[in-house]
């Protein structure tokens, strides 16, 4: 069963614009799904949508099988868990006390968490390799740590769906590839899925050479233009098409590992 | 700590009394048994001093824990319990009490559904923009007090400067002097509800402080837990305000003091917030009921005190929470 399938998605902020436009999309367990497009074509938009920020003018959105407008925010965060794309670290709480509230969903007011909630939350450092910086302020953590703390947030929701919006957008090449072996490990070793909107086009075949099932949807003009395997869909016209650039698609010796060239704007 | 002051402040006034005598007067009113004690000390602690003391207690808990509550769930450190419109609410409601009934017999009443309507107003305000933005909700929170605000200069403006305006004058900076009993067991209901809330969704505060989208994502009801947070916020600000005042500096200075002392973590900020703002409010009433002859206002007092207490425990902790 698909984890999430979106059906004839539409969502507009005002009549006179409709920002997505029968959206489609299906996802199923241990699968990425890499939501990439020009600058505001709906991204983060599609995003909201998936999260119920923004409410769905027409379409379905099935998390799991059920109807996510009728889902209460404590039933989808048991289902899916989101990485926000910036932060804003207004608080100096302590690590474990970030990764303590991704097991919020499970508690009700009367009842803070228990010391299982804490050895889940501990297990979550430990995978994001963190570990010893529980109680570490984290607005003093680097950016790198920073997105390694929110991904830690998430796994202890134990859900099955991982939601990140540009999860690597303020990262510098170590950490880009820490955050995307960290995904490659969650997906293979806990059959994860992942939806994520994302800038960097190559990591689409970083995962992809990496031996996960992975899609790729170009979203432009509100909906997806072309979606499959990043083999398929990332290829010098597409990108053209969408982009306005020409790219060359190239590949390493050996042939397997490929990767996207951009050269220059039409 | 609380405790410790509780009994240190009845024991210290014009009159001083032993605290084998207050704890023989507290016993003696709960169980009625006969200590042999002087009918005057007697009066005197179960009459004046335990009441004042619990109101000093019940006043700084609730601004303060107000204080830590709006500040964690607006995302910003610099708002105080005065937020969304309380205090102005309330002052204004006092200053049209004592203008109407040249008395200010109502001002407790009439500051508190001022005080109140405030809030509802901040908050239909920030609903207009749609949505639960925070932003919204600050911005409705400002205008709404100031248009409170100016409201009130109009009837200071307007009242009697012989009788009125200084009556206006004095409530709004603060005191316990003048609290009728009876309101104060008025006010103790707001209080009390305003307190249990805070206190009940003190765990949720952490999440909320993330923000609505991600405070969403982590699996809780935004809007109905920041509307709860609010309502025990304000009920907790506008029963306090209208039995003693505004006292400005506590619902914003507490919450940081307790933010050095213990972290950010709401579960145990929102209860330490109360024992020391209780703590706080206690000590400065008994400084000034027997600094001088006259009593000066809270106020006044707050700030002269707290603010030298503050820089000392900045230099102290470095400011290390923010």
């Amino acid at each position: 069963m698909d984890i999430l399938s979106l059906q004839d998605v539409c969502f507009s902020y005002n009549e006179k614009r409709t920002i997505l436009n029968n959206v489609n999309l299906s996802i199923e367990e241990g699968e990425v799904f890499c939501i990439v497009g020009p600058n505001g074509c709906g991204k983060s938009t599609l995003i909201d949508c998936i999260l119920g920020i923004n409410k769905i003018d027409s379409g379905k959105i099935l998390l799991a099988g059920k109807d996510t407008c009728k889902m209460k925010p404590n039933e989808f965060a048991k289902y899916a868990a989101y990485v926000p794309q910036a932060h804003a670290q207004t608080f100096s709480y302590t690590v474990m006390q970030i990764v303590l509230m991704g097991r919020t969903f499970t508690q009700n007011i009367f009842s803070p968490g228990t010391k299982e909630d804490k050895e889940i939350a501990l297990n979550a450092i430990e995978t994001v390799g963190l570990r010893g910086y529980e109680e570490r302020d984290y607005s003093t953590l680097s950016g790198g740590e920073l997105q390694l703390v929110l991904i830690a947030r998430a796994i202890a929701q134990k859900s099955k769906l991982l939601i990140m919006d540009e999860p690597t957008a303020h990262l510098d090449f170590k950490n880009e590839i820490r955050c995307m072996e960290l995904i490659c490990q969650l997906v293979k070793e806990n059959n994860l899925s992942v939806v994520m909107a994302t800038h960097f086009l190559n990591q689409a075949y970083f995962l992809e050479n990496a031996g996960i099932k992975t899609s790729v949807g170009l979203l432009n003009d509100g909906c997806f233009e072309i979606t499959g395997e990043p083999s398929n869909v990332l290829i010098p016209e597409n990108l053209s098409k969408t982009f306005n650039i020409v790219a060359e698609v190239a590949a390493d010796a050996s042939g397997e590992r490929k990767y996207i060239l951009p050269l220059r704007n039409i | 700590m609380p405790i410790f002051i509780f009994f240190f402040s009845i024991c210290v006034g014009r009159y001083d009394i032993s605290v084998g005598d207050v704890i023989k007067s507290i016993l003696q009113l709960l169980s009625g048994h006969d200590f042999g004690l002087s009918s005057q000390t007697f009066v005197l602690v179960t009459r004046v001093r335990i009441p004042r003391t619990l109101q000093g207690l019940f006043v700084g808990a609730c601004l303060a824990a107000s204080g830590t509550c709006f500040q964690s769930i607006f995302r910003n450190p610099l708002v105080s319990s005065g937020m969304l419109g309380v205090s102005s609410g309330s002052g204004f409601g006092a200053a049209l009490s004592i203008l109407l009934f040249g008395t200010s017999i109502f001002a407790g009443g009439f500051s508190f559904v001022f005080g109140m309507m405030a809030v509802a107003l901040s908050y239909l305000v920030g609903k207009i923009a749609g949505g639960n933005s925070t932003i919204t909700l600050v911005l409705g929170g400002t205008i709404i007090q100031s248009i409170f605000q100016a409201l009130l200069s109009l009837l200071k403006y307007v009242a009697d400067t012989e009788t009125q305006l200084p009556a206006i004058t004095y409530w709004l900076m603060g005191s316990f002097a003048s609290t009728k009993s009876s309101d104060f067991l008025y006010a103790l209901i707001p209080m009390t509800l305003g307190l249990f809330g805070m206190f009940i969704f003190r765990n949720r505060l952490n999440v909320l402080s993330m923000g609505d989208r991600e405070a969403r994502a982590l699996g809780i009801d935004v809007g109905k837990n920041k509307l709860a947070v609010i309502s025990s916020a304000s009920l907790a600000t506008a029963g306090a305000v209208a039995v003693s005042g505004i006292i400005g500096w506590v619902g914003l200075v507490i919450p940081h003091i307790c933010r050095m002392l213990f972290g950010n973590d709401n579960k145990i900020i929102v209860p330490t917030s109360m024992a020391i703002g209780g703590s706080f409010m206690v000590l400065i009433d008994m400084i000034c009921r027997t600094l001088t002859g006259s009593e000066i206002p809270l106020g006044i007092v707050t700030s002269i005190v707290g603010g030298p207490f503050f820089i000392y425990l900045l230099k102290k902790t470095k400011g290390k929470q923010w």
